[in-house]
Parts: C-alpha cells; sequence; structure tokens
C-alpha cells in the first residue's frame, strides 16, 4: 500500500475517534452529575410497583448529592450482585438465600423494611379446590393431586427470585416434588410475565400481592384470582442489607440510606403508597411490628 | 422514569459511538486482511462469531468488569461507557466479515485494472476505497442495528438504570416486566423506525454513489 493510502485510512481512524470522544464528552456534560450515585440491587417486585422510584424521589429531595441507581433483577442475582461490590446495598425478600450470604459474609447491617403477603392465585372456577385450602402447603397438595389427574396447571417462576424460593419451600413442606411433571411450568421470567402466562393458561401459580394488584387493575388479567392467602405463613418479608465490599464513601450513603428505609418518614411514606389507587395497600411499613417480622424472617430463613 | 426523547437519543448517541468506534478499528483490520492472503483465517473467526449472542459478550464483559473482575479498577460497570464497549466488540465480526467481503471484492475487480492503466499502488488502493465506500457504508449500518436492537449487553453491563444508562431495549423489557404494553410497544416501533430509516438512508446513499 502506498503513503497516501495509509495516511488516508490513518485520517480516517483518527477522525472517528475523535469523534467518538467528542461524543462521549457531550454525553457526559449532558447526561452526567456531580452527586454521588449509588447502585442499588433489588427485585423485580419492588421495582414494578413503583416504590423504589416513589421512595428514592423523597429521599433525593432531602438528600440532594445522592442519587440512587437501582439495578432491578431478581433476588438471587441481585444479593450475588452485592456480594460481588457491584452494588452497595441490596433490597429483597428470599430469607433463606439473605442467610447464606449474611452467614458467608457478603452482606451486613440487616434492615426489615416492609412486608406484605404472598397469594395463592388461580382460575375462577378453581378445579383443584384450593379456597378450601386450611393451610397454604394443603393448598399445594391439592394443586399436586389434580395437576396429576390433568385438571390443573401450575407455573412457576422458577428463577430463584424470592417468590420462586418461597414457592420451592412449600413444595418443600408437602413432601411432594413438581420438577418434571407436564403440567408444572417454569417460566423463567419475572412476576408480571409469568402471571400473564398463568392466566392465559388458566393456571395456578404463587404471586406477590403487589405484582398481582398492579396487573389486575390494569386489566391484564382475566381468569386468575386469590384463592387462598394467609397472614402467617405466607407473609413476604423486604429487607436492606449493604454489600461488606463497598467502598468506605458508599458504604456511608448506603447505610444512611437503609437507615433512611427504617425511619418514621419512609415508613409512612411506605404506609401511603398506592392508597387510593388500589383495593389493598402493596406494601405494609414494618415499623411497629419489628419483632414479629424478624422471627417470622429467622423461621423462614431456617426453611 | 426517564422521559421518552431522553432514553431514544441515549441509545443512539450510545449505539452511535460503539459503531463509530467499531468501525475505526473494524474496517482497517478488513482491509489489512483483503491485501494481505495470510490474514484470511482471521477473517474466517470473524465471520463464524457474527452471531454471537448477545447475553454472552454481555456476560463476559461483566466478568471482566466487576468489582471483583480483572478491570474492576477502571470502574466503569453500569455506566453508558461499558456498553458502549460491549456493543462495539459485539459488532466488530460483523462490520469486519462484511467489510472485507467488499473489499477484497472491489480489489480483485479494480487492482489489476488500475495498475494495467499506470496507476501507482497507492492510487489503485485509493480507487479500491473509494469504489467500496457504498458497500462499507451499508456494513456500518448493519453494525449499528444490530448495536441499538441489542438487549443483552446493555442489561448486564448497564444495569439499566434510570437516566443513566437506560436504553431503548432496556426500557422495553422493563415496561414488559411492568405489563405496561403499550408503552413497550410504542418503543419497539420507535426502534423499528430507526433502524428502517437508517437503512433507507444508506440504500439512498448508496445510489447516489453509483
Amino acid at each position: 500500500m502506498g503513503i497516501t493510502g495509509r495516511k488516508a485510512i490513518l485520517f480516517v481512524i483518527v477522525s472517528l475517534i475523535v469523534v467518538a470522544v467528542i461524543l462521549s464528552i457531550v454525553y457526559t456534560q449532558l447526561y452526567g452529575s456531580s452527586a454521588t450515585r449509588l447502585r442499588a440491587a433489588t427485585t423485580t417486585s419492588l421495582y414494578a410497583t413503583g416504590l423504589l422510584d416513589y421512595l428514592s424521589h423523597h429521599y433525593e429531595a432531602s438528600h440532594p448529592n445522592v442519587v440512587i441507581d437501582y439495578i432491578a433483577v431478581g433476588s438471587g442475582e441481585a444479593l450475588e450482585r452485592a456480594a460481588r461490590g457491584d452494588a452497595c446495598i441490596v433490597l429483597v425478600h428470599a430469607p433463606s438465600l439473605e442467610k447464606r450470604y449474611l452467614e458467608e459474609g457478603y452482606i451486613s447491617n440487616h434492615v426489615i423494611f416492609a412486608y406484605n403477603y404472598f397469594v395463592i392465585l388461580g382460575p375462577k372456577d378453581d378445579p383443584a379446590g384450593v379456597r378450601d385450602a386450611s393451610n397454604a402447603v394443603e393448598a399445594f397438595r391439592k394443586i399436586y393431586i389434580a395437576g396429576e389427574e390433568g385438571r390443573a396447571l401450575f407455573v412457576s417462576r422458577g428463577d430463584r427470585s424470592g417468590t420462586n424460593v418461597r414457592e420451592l419451600m412449600i413444595w418443600n413442606m408437602t413432601g411432594l416434588d413438581p420438577h418434571g411433571k407436564d403440567w408444572y411450568l417454569e417460566t423463567g421470567q419475572g412476576m408480571g410475565e409469568t402471571l400473564v402466562i398463568a392466566d392465559e393458561k388458566g393456571a395456578y401459580t404463587l404471586s406477590d400481592i403487589g405484582t398481582y394488584l398492579k396487573y389486575e387493575l390494569e386489566g391484564r388479567l382475566h381468569t386468575l384470582t386469590v384463592l387462598y392467602t394467609n397472614s402467617t405463613e405466607l407473609i413476604n418479608i423486604y429487607s436492606a442489607y449493604t454489600s461488606t465490599r463497598c467502598s468506605s464513601e458508599e458504604m456511608g450513603d448506603g447505610l444512611q440510606f437503609i437507615e433512611w428505609l427504617a425511619g418514621s418518614e419512609a415508613q409512612s411514606l411506605i404506609a401511603e403508597y398506592g392508597r387510593g389507587e388500589y383495593p389493598h395497600p402493596l406494601f405494609y411499613p414494618a415499623a411497629g411490628k419489628i419483632e414479629y417480622l424478624q422471627e417470622a424472617w429467622r423461621i423462614l430463613a431456617n426453611g | 422514569m426517564d422521559s421518552l426523547p431522553s432514553i431514544v437519543a441515549r441509545s443512539i448517541i450510545i449505539s452511535g459511538s460503539a459503531t463509530l468506534i467499531a468501525t475505526a478499528w473494524s474496517i482497517p483490520l478488513a482491509y489489512h486482511a483483503s491485501t494481505h492472503r495470510r490474514l484470511t483465517p482471521l477473517v474466517y473467526a470473524f465471520e463464524a462469531l457474527v452471531g454471537i449472542p448477545t447475553v454472552l459478550v454481555g456476560l463476559l464483559l461483566y466478568a471482566l468488569l466487576s468489582r471483583q473482575g480483572p478491570l474492576g479498577w477502571l470502574g466503569l460497570l453500569y455506566t453508558p461507557q461499558a456498553i458502549v464497549i460491549g456493543e462495539a466488540l459485539l459488532i466488530t465480526p460483523l462490520l469486519v466479515a462484511v467489510s472485507y467481503r467488499v473489499l477484497s471484492e472491489k480489489s480483485r475487480e479494480l487492482w489489476e485494472l488500475a495498475a494495467t492503466l499506470g496507476a501507482t499502488s497507492s492510487q489503485a488502493a485509493r480507487l479500491v476505497l473509494s469504489e467500496s465506500l457504498p458497500g462499507l457504508t451499508s456494513s456500518v449500518i448493519m453494525g449499528f442495528s444490530r448495536a441499538i436492537g441489542e438487549l443483552g449487553v446493555a442489561l448486564i453491563v448497564g444495569g439499566n438504570i434510570a437516566g443513566l444508562t437506560r436504553t431503548m431495549t432496556t426500557s422495553i423489557a422493563l415496561y414488559t416486566s411492568m405489563g405496561e404494553y403499550d408503552k413497550a410497544i410504542t418503543l419497539g416501533l420507535i426502534l423499528l423506525a430507526i433502524t428502517v430509516t437508517f437503512s433507507i438512508l444508506a440504500r439512498a446513499v448508496r445510489r447516489e454513489w453509483e
């Protein structure tokens, strides 16, 4: 290749790189800000219901130097990302997984900040008779029997999310294993997608109440209805932790945020969230029930 | 929640930067390979990687950029720059493979002809390059379309953070998981409109040249 050909190519390369650098500078000018960013890995159910944006909107109003970046994934992935130090705080609802990460020293500063309930959903005509069950384990056993007889389907998240972990725990308590059965479908997707699939198929499923109410209100669900819920066995506890791999600066912001979550301002915000919009509260604040919730958390963590 | 125009603008800027960077190394590489036969196996390797799954690129890059990973000290994870790097890597095989095709075809057609007409090798090289421009442009547009339409890299190394790394595809995934299908479909259609517009533009440019 001749000198001029090389020069032309070099010129093209240099100009492309210059353009890319200029674009990225413009980008940082437009979108960057001086506030410190606090990364929070969180479960999809907290994020998709809008609760976290609502809380951080209020938090950032009184703490203008911090911007909270949410990374919404399943509880299993959220804990793993915090364990690697890629997120400084983690908001999850899977006590048995949380316990493992706590014991291995990846996360600390446990704060319970909210709770609600899981619900067993199914078609209105309830072919398995879940409505008559006296507890969640019996309800699952009825679904298993109906499934084996070809009268019912069950849709599972199958993604190691908090909801999936709880579902597997209930199956475990029945002493029956639905895996591999042709009536047991694992979606591997978020709660919302799983609800839609269960609804389309006229199947049973386990959901957190928040996602269900949101989908129900938006008219996405046609056959699914709440067949069983219970305030003790199906309690769903949301906890916040800091990662032990945070930098010291992040740790300060992270601790401040999770302490704020447990404080009176955030607790009353959680109590008010969705009032007037939904027929039932989406989340209940943990304040005033901490000891009860800690006990329930211990029981769930020990499976 | 981010506003729709800023999500669209962010996607175009991120994928556009990724395309420019990938172009800066892919086309010279393809040109070099078209003039040096011993580099042909490299091109075959790139051709084999054209369909590399976006989640795989995302996961590998995540392992590299994670705080525990070898490049963790750069602090790039969950930044727009991380998505730019990932998308640039993602579309490199496509850009190299397609531009190699164009360049080697044109140089086969034109090099000897130019030489017999008495052109110096640099004149011949310039002729090949300028005759290849329309084809190279379409390879760049293809790269851009793949970058802006991919989800795996943006979701895994970007984290879908509102106001920072939320792109059109990650918003579509989020809106879907929130049950807001109308918004998801609207964004999907905008994305489609952008890629179609770019390919029409490329075609127009091509026609202009030919």
